[in-house]
């Protein structure tokens, strides 16, 4: 019997688990209780992530599409590469380097993210490659990157949720969406803490809080800008902290002025009443010396006004003094598995690794120099991930597209749209473990290696680098990611090395981002297994790493927080006579994202998708719990059962995007500044 | 192409909304660059002059009222002039004379002047050289509402003139600070102008509760500088015209305003309860002149509010930059809100001309807990409502509103009814007790204690939150009978 310390597959929270496996027989989950994150705790999608071991839906042979028949039918591996690197030439030839387009996913290894973009760079030469982690945290990190000059999810452990006296959940269902984490605010609250949650919806989450304040979807920020009105009208701004630690406050505070309770409750929906609890709420446990934390999510973020969004409710923790002081601050819950680490290390559009700007001279010296090709020939910025998949197959996008760890088709809003994009390419190449939607669509489809079958770190929503470690051999015919990328490099005559051993991977990339504001230069494979972790930044072989940002300084020039004055503009898409109602989405516990996993775990529940609405709501159009209803909006339609409930806002319907139809109808609107598209509300027209 | 001058009179909500759409678009860009100037004749910066009750009341601090400090003009290079009066405009030479003799030309004029309190006619108000009496206050600007705070102590009397929004405001402020406060309204009944008489009546009550006085179908005659009574508690003494007179230090003027027309009269544009602007917010006398807010009638309407305000400063700013925009005013949805610790009122649209208009109403009185509401709708959309006493549901019933939602036949009563109580969930064992281990009822009925749960079936070991369900489960499971 052999027992392997590793993480669970999905979320963010990376719940440390043990997988035994005795000889060649089944792999088993246990508990792992030293690991500090979750102490042992696992939600039942932890418990049952061994479920694709030895399944009849894993992928066990390249397949490629035949000119004859135009099904997909087995080949060899080299068949396969050999197809995909010819026909990456001619396209190339005839077109230029942009010609190819690379999509990478959030729940990647950062040695895979790493490597991902280094091929793209590298081996491809193209500017054309971003990722589906631009659908998560980006709102997020854009507004950390302007308001504190670094961007980690959250600047502390996530165990110092306990120090606070209030934490205010924005958009965040936390008790489903990553149930271990659920812990500590049951103890902030043993504790004599209060938790606050903000949410359309009256989520498992918000019936553990003590507040819960329902806003109209997409109008969070106009609920910031109330509570920094009144926080600012009671005389509560921590004017000390305010003068001492950041810049640009006046325009803030004036930004909140026009901002009164009662216009705040005409375009949230949340009563006066509420607003002004919280707010003295948040003013008493500041006189009293309490700590505030503000921690927002995707329901926050996911929006075209998502950046300015979580901007505004940063200025509220700096108006109260708070960002840098144990147990108190502002941090995102990061979604996907890595993605922390996968925006980290060069799969963004912009961005090389160490979280360096691919425009900056200096930055593109370093990286090229540790992949020993001339910085001219590095691309340039390429398109966001929407974007570039929006342009594919038109003038000036890419004619071909590889596909790493994402399933765009079920994933992508205005999903109906991309996949007409994705269906005019010359060549999609899909790399999974399943045939997911978007494998099913691919020239080549490439299968590979899951979690327990590989080694690699990942760095959960805290900035802790983890490692996951290999438990189990891979079934025969399968390839891990980045055999498959050393395997397409070679056969394009790359300059650079493209290693297969992950930990080799591991310090090439420290090396990288060295320097760079996510270093990892000072961690190492057997220092994350000592230390259950290390923190980033970890500049040096004896440096502690950072577990707490800000306590000093931020990570600005001047070492002060950004205060950035934002206004509330609303949804791109508001109510009307033919769509009269909001549509959000989100997630179920039991499923996780595009479900191309989840979904084939038979001990994990597959509902399919459910139209959530509220019981006056299903009165107007006449429909029960059970019954068929469609939810229409200007992109799609999907048709699905109703859950009558009354713990949705009677103005808006909710469906769960685990499958294909949630995202044919969500709007593509994408925010200026993170190129976020606006999954979290747009019109729509329900009927039965 | 040399700069267009916009001179904006008046530096009040209406001003500072045109102001900051006018910056943030850029101004149309460099090709068509706008040369701005905003004269507002008071010495403030500009305010929020809906919260100055709020001030008055003690729950805001002064300094939270600034919408935007003059700093923010000149880097935007706005030339904003405050303390200017303007004598008058002269539409043939397109310039604007200041009291001080400064005469600005301008390519087009903005009259953003607001109102102006009405002075209701009380002998005694105003003294022979034209002021106020002393112990008179309007309440329309800052310096006003500072001038008032400078006046009043906890243990003086107060009457409000004037029993709309801004009297009630004024009437709980006064309150909240300690005074001794009666009101005075002309009208059957409060909020008159906003509301119908049930819901009056329950506004009524509620100010009694809460300390004040309230006298309906009376007008204040005739102020004099002695009490009614000698050693009467006040300074003066405020006469009715239903024969009481009230002792008082204080009275506050509340009773409603006009829009500030002067200046457009000796334009001589024209005007009628306000200065008439067509579609495009621009004067049916002169195009090149604009006017916005409440000095502003659109369509036969002037409004007091600041929401119609905005819209307009909205489109004329999307007008002045963009001269082809097509777009055009059509009027506003508005919601007013009392601003007043202990008052909960809420009208939405002018229930009362809605309800004249055919308008079918719904509505709940519950004179036990002393609310009452009303929706009043058109082929199932709200159009107007009246809610007081209870706002529970202000949050949708405002969102229907706003977007002129269509409902359902039963829909109007269940907003104004509570959520149904669902009735006590019995668990069948199917019923799924933890989500997060996918653990039903009936197995863990099938344990016989906690310790034998977690082992066996992982319920509370993932977030917890299942903790008190599985411990009800637990001691409701049924008895094991002991063999005799």
């Amino acid at each position: 019997m052999t027992a392997t310390a590793t993480h669970c597959p999905y979320c963010s929270l990376q719940c440390g688990m043990t997988l035994v496996r005795e000889g060649r027989a089944a792999l088993a989950v246990q508990a792992w209780p030293a690991f500090p994150v979750n102490e042992g705790a696992l939600c039942r999608k932890g418990w049952s992530a061994v479920g694709l071991r030895g399944s009849r839906e894993r992928l066990t042979s390249p397949l490629v599409r035949d000119r004859e028949t135009g099904e997909l039918r087995t080949a060899s591996w080299d068949e396969a590469l050999d197809l995909v690197a010819s026909r990456v030439r001619s396209l190339q030839a005839a077109h230029g380097a942009d010609a190819i387009a690379v999509f990478g996913g959030g729940g990647l290894t950062n040695e895979k993210a790493y490597q991902l973009g280094k091929l793209a760079r590298v081996a491809l030469g193209t500017s054309q490659i971003d990722y589906n982690g631009r659908w998560c945290m980006s709102s997020a990190a854009s507004a950390g990157n302007q308001a504190f000059g670094i961007d980690r999810g959250l600047p502390f452990p996530l165990a110092d949720i306990e120090e606070a006296d209030v934490v205010v959940l924005v958009g965040s269902n936390l008790a489903e969406t990553m149930p271990p984490a659920t812990r500590h605010l049951d103890r902030l609250r043993a504790r004599g803490g209060h938790v606050v949650v903000i949410d359309p919806r009256r989520t498992p989450t918000a019936d553990r809080a003590d507040t819960f304040l329902q806003p109209v979807p997409g109008t969070d920020l106009a609920l910031a800008l109330g509570l920094l009105h009144l926080v600012v009208a009671a005389g509560d701004v921590d004017e000390a902290y305010v003068a001492a630690r950041t810049t640009g406050f006046d325009d803030v505070r004036r930004s909140g002025a026009a901002w009164w309770p009662e216009r705040v409750e005409r375009v949230t929906g949340v009563p006066v009443a509420e607003l002004r609890a919280l707010a003295s709420l948040l003013g008493r446990s500041v006189r009293e010396s309490g700590k505030v934390m503000v921690l927002t999510a995707r329901g926050a973020e996911q929006h075209s006004q998502g950046t300015d969004t979580v901007l505004a409710w940063i200025n509220l923790t700096l108006a109260l003094g708070m960002p840098g002081r144990l147990g108190g601050g502002y941090g995102c819950l990061t979604g996907q598995g890595n993605g922390q680490g996968g925006r980290e290390h060069g799969q963004k559009a912009d961005q090389l690794p160490g979280y360096r700007m691919i425009d900056d001279p200096a930055a593109r010296e370093h990286v090229a120099r540790v992949w020993g090709v001339p910085a001219a020939s590095l691309p340039g910025k390429g398109r966001s991930a929407y974007e570039l998949l929006d342009s594919l197959g038109q003038d000036g996008g890419a004619k071909a597209l590889l596909v790493f760890g994402s399933n765009v088709v079920v994933s992508a809003p205005n999903a109906t749209h991309v996949t007409s994009r994705l269906e005019s390419l010359d060549l999609l190449v899909v790399a999974d473990i399943v045939m997911s939607e978007t494998a099913a669509m691919a020239d080549v489809v490439l299968p590979v290696t899951q979690w327990a079958e590989e080694t690699g770190t990942m760095t959960n929503l805290e900035g802790r680098v983890i490692l996951r470690q290999q438990a189990v051999p891979p079934p025969d015919g399968v390839r891990s990611d980045l055999e498959v990328m050393a395997g397409l490099a070679s056969r394009l005559e790359s300059a650079g090395v493209f290693s297969t051993d992950a930990e080799e991977v591991f310090g090439e990339l420290a090396r990288a981002s060295a320097g760079g504001r996510a270093d990892y230069a000072g961690i190492t494979y057997d220092r994350i297994r000592s230390e259950h972790g290390v923190f980033w930044p970890c500049p040096s072989a004896d440096h502690p790493g950072t577990p707490r940002l800000f306590a000093s300084a931020f990570a600005t020039p001047d070492g002060r927080a950004r205060c950035v004055a934002v206004e509330h503009r609303g949804a791109a898409e508001v109510p009307c006579d033919d769509y009269p109602v909001h549509l959000t989405t989100g997630r179920v516990l039991a499923q996780y994202q595009s479900g191309a996993q989840s979904r084939r775990i038979r001990d994990l529940p597959d509902t399919g998708p459910f139209v959530e609405l509220h019981p006056m709501l299903a009165d107007r159009i006449g429909a029960h719990a059970g019954d068929l209803v469609v939810v229409a909006t200007r992109r799609g339609e999907l048709k699905a059962p109703a859950r009558v409930v009354s713990t949705i806002r009677p103005d808006t319907v909710f469906v769960p995007f685990h499958w294909v139809g949630a995202n044919r109808l969500t709007n593509d609107a994408l925010d200026p500044s993170s190129r976020m598209p606006e999954f979290k509300v747009c019109a729509a027209a329900v009927r039965t | 192409m040399s700069a267009r001058r916009v001179v904006v009179v008046g530096n009040g909500m209406a001003a500072t909304r045109l102001v900051e759409e006018l910056v943030s678009t850029g101004r149309g860009g460099p090709a068509q660059a706008l040369h701005l100037t905003v004269l507002g004749d008071e010495d403030h910066p500009a305010y929020n002059r809906i919260l100055l009750s709020a001030v008055l009341e003690g729950t805001y601090r002064l300094d939270a009222l600034t919408l935007r400090a003059p700093e923010w003009y000149a880097e935007h290079g706005v030339d904003l002039r405050l303390g200017a009066r303007v004598l008058g405009v002269d539409r043939e030479r397109r310039d604007v004379m200041l009291v001080d003799g400064t005469v600005l030309p301008y390519d087009r004029l903005v009259l953003a002047t607001g109102s102006i309190p009405s002075l209701p006619p009380i002998r005694g108000l105003v003294r022979l050289d034209g002021r106020l009496h002393e112990a008179v206050h309007a309440f329309r600007s800052l310096d006003d509402c500072l001038r008032l705070m400078e006046a009043i102590r906890p243990d003086q009397r107060a009457v409000v003139v004037g029993g709309g929004l801004l009297g009630l405001q004024v009437a709980r402020a006064l309150s909240v600070r300690g005074l001794d406060v009666e009101i005075v309204e002309g009208g059957e009944h409060l909020l008159r102008s906003q509301v119908g008489g049930p819901a009056g009546q329950v506004l009524a009550r509620d100010l009694r509760r809460l300390g004040t006085t309230v006298y309906t179908g009376a007008r204040a005659v005739r102020l004099s500088d002695t009490p009614s009574t000698s050693g009467g508690e006040g300074a003066v003494g405020l006469r009715l015209d239903n024969g009481y007179t009230l002792d008082t230090d204080l009275v506050v003027l509340t009773a409603g305003g006009r829009p500030s027309t002067a200046l457009a009269r000796g334009a001589d544009l024209e005007v009628r309860r306000g200065i008439v602007v067509d579609d495009h917010l621009a004067s049916v006398t002169d195009p090149d002149v604009f006017a916005i807010g409440d000095c502003a009638e659109h369509d036969g309407r002037t409004t007091g509010f600041v929401g119609p305000a905005w819209e307009q400063a909205a489109l004329l700013a999307r007008r002045l930059t963009d001269p082809d925009a097509d777009a055009t005013y059509t009027g506003s949805r508005s919601v007013a809100r009392l601003r007043a610790t202990g008052l909960d009122v809420a009208v939405l649209g002018d229930p009362e001309r809605a309800t004249a208009d055919g308008g079918e109403v719904v509505e709940v009185t519950n004179p036990i807990v002393g609310s009452h509401r009303k929706l009043v709708l058109r082929d199932g959309v709200i159009v107007a409502a009246t809610l007081v006493g209870d706002l529970s549901r202000i949050g949708l019933i405002t969102q229907y509103f706003d977007h002129g939602t269509r409902l359902a036949g039963t829909e109007p009563a269940a907003l104004l009814m509570g959520d149904r109580m669902a009735p006590p969930a019995r668990l069948a064992d199917d019923a799924e007790i933890c989500a997060c281990a996918g653990v039903s009822a009936g197995r863990i009925r099938a344990c016989s204690s906690l310790d034998e749960v977690r082992a066996t079936t992982r319920a509370t070991t993932g977030c917890g939150g299942c903790s008190s369900s599985v411990a009800q489960v637990l001691a409701s499971r049924p008895a094991l009978t002991a063999a005799p």
